[in-house]
């Protein structure tokens, strides 16, 4: 199997953007071009496009052939698009790596675009409803949010976890944001602030929440041989692994604050690349709702299951602790636009790994880590280092 | 809006549209049934016309008490998509031995909490588009 690395990244500007879906294309495209001078877009000879649901908020399919037109690439190894809800960022990641370390591709570029604000704000929420299942849980106007708040309320159950503890995640993902000026917020937040919050599903409260939001990412990634002449800075791709426990909500774990999927899926990243939690500098986790960003820090193996509450509040997972995670603000800080959010994780590991991440800086960051879900069944996780190893 | 109404949040529940219908007669006349694989006799919640564990598509329906016990609940009060009112619980149930989903309708407010007993509560939403009667497995409070 080849080795690949990221050569390149970029992102675009993520809120609620008045802009169009090709228009954050063209703008994630041209941040990831401008990252690595030395390729031109028909010197891409694959896409992967990670886009949720541009049927429903564009109104357009065929997405990777709109996209590779828009940017002038011209596939000949690879092209194609993931649907993978909150996960398709990473998925596309995992396709283009891939081809390359088959030696189907020497240089892939994955984009992840949404653009989640339109038609209308009321539409925003109900296409939401989309990610869960439309039979089973859909019609009593499930969404998101009330199902990670369903796992948070068994980790108060069972583990002691506080509201307070909960709201530290919000705290340091909005001041992350603060320093990252593609964030969707950058005004910082306050324990008071998010505790005051408005409540959107118990204990889950606005500031709790990532935002629906519009955005989009690019990366390149490139085999060995071809990453060797287009930088010194390669950001190389050490591991990779996903699992699923279940798509409906009761097919998962039983304490619903127990993830097995996430924890097989580092595990496979972990051994793949030859280290372990401890050794992870800088990490992007999946943090839609504080919780989840506590039990991912749990099946990481960042801290002993259960004790995420007390390791986000001591700030050991902040700067100057045992890892930092979420330099860039989350998804609380950043907001998540599906489609986008994976590559966007990735991208930042990219500036951290090569020490060109400026004010959000994660002092000699040597080995990057971002988690990536599509609900509380499905986990992908993916390992880079600045060393080849 | 206009726009909105042309989205339908609801299953398609008629014969015509579902191998599960059985599932949907019997909660309109106040029953919980599932399916069990008539090969390797896994009862499945929810119904399923294809076993997971055995392969077979063969399979018979088989009732569910009509009660059970919250395993989680939560209570969402903002940004419930449209069409749907808060505040709204939602809860994981203990049903029969299986962990059922469900909202809670008309439930006590006061009466929620974790071991609390609730019953079948079947509700009728909108009609398909052809006019066919719908229902979901809803449960309220005991």
């Amino acid at each position: 199997m080849r080795r690949a690395a990221l050569v390149g990244a970029g992102v675009s500007k993520f809120g609620v953007r008045k802009a169009s879906y090709r228009d954050l294309i063209w703008e994630a495209g041209k941040a990831c071009f401008d990252s690595m001078p030395g390729v031109k877009p028909r010197d891409v000879e694959g896409l992967v496009v990670g886009s949720v649901m541009p049927e429903r908020t564009a109104f357009q399919s065929h997405i990777s052939s709109l996209a590779a037109e828009a940017l002038g690439i011209r596939p000949s190894a690879l092209s194609a698009r993931t649907e993978h809800m909150c996960a398709s960022g990473t998925v596309g990641i995992r396709y283009a790596y891939a081809f390359i370390a088959a030696g189907l591709a020497d240089l892939v570029m994955v984009l992840g675009v949404e653009k989640l604000t339109a038609p209308t704000g009321e539409e925003a929420i109900l296409n939401m409803g989309t990610g869960v299942d439309r039979e089973w849980e859909a019609p009593f106007g499930l969404t998101a949010p009330p199902c990670f708040a369903l796992a948070a309320q068994r980790h108060m159950a069972e583990y002691g976890t506080t509201e307070e503890q909960l709201a530290m995640v919000g705290v340091k993902n909005h001041n992350h944001a603060a320093k990252n000026p593609n964030a969707h917020f950058n005004k910082g937040a306050t324990l008071d602030q998010v505790l005051c919050s408005r409540m959107i599903a118990t204990p889950l409260r606005l500031f709790m929440c990532s935002p629906i939001t519009d955005g989009a990412a690019a990366v390149l990634i490139a085999s060995e041989e071809r990453a060797r002449t287009l930088t010194d800075k390669p950001v190389w791709i050490r591991g990779t692994g996903q699992a699923l426990d279940g798509f409906q909500l009761t097919s998962l774990h039983a304490d619903y604050a127990r993830w097995p999927a996430l924890d097989r899926a580092a595990r496979a990243a972990y051994t793949m690349a030859g280290v372990g939690p401890r050794e992870v500098d800088v990490a992007e986790v999946h943090d839609c709702f504080a919780i989840a960003e506590l039990i991912a820090c749990e099946e990481l193996g960042f801290c002993g299951k259960g004790e995420a509450g007390p390791f986000v509040a001591a700030g050991r997972s902040d700067y100057g602790g045992e890892v930092v995670v979420n330099p860039r603000g989350g998804l609380i800080g950043c907001g998540h636009p599906l489609g986008a959010t994976g590559v966007a994780q990735a991208a930042e590991i990219f500036v951290q790994l090569r020490d060109e991440a400026g004010a959000r800086q994660v002092p000699a960051a040597a080995i990057g880590l971002t988690h990536n879900n599509s609900g509380m069944g499905e986990h992908v996780v993916m390992i880079y280092g600045r060393d080849r190893a | 809006m206009t726009y909105l109404r042309a989205v339908d949040p609801f299953p398609l529940e008629s014969a015509d549209d579902t191998k599960l219908h059985e599932f949907y007669r019997s909660l309109a006349s106040g029953r919980l049934v599932t399916t069990r694989c008539l090969q390797c006799r896994t009862t499945a919640w929810p119904p399923r016309g294809f076993c997971g564990e055995c392969a077979s598509d063969r399979f018979e329906w088989v009732d569910l008490p009509g009660e059970g016990t919250i395993h989680a609940f939560t209570v969402q009060e903002a940004g419930l998509p449209a069409g749907f009112d808060g505040p709204r619980v939602f809860a994981i149930l203990k049903v029969g031995g299986h962990r059922v989903f469900a909202a809670l309708v008309n439930a006590d407010m006061a009466a929620l909490g974790i071991g609390q007993r609730v019953r079948l509560a079947p509700l009728r939403v909108a009609d398909d588009p052809k006019g066919n009667a719908r229902w979901l497995p809803a449960f309220t409070t005991a």
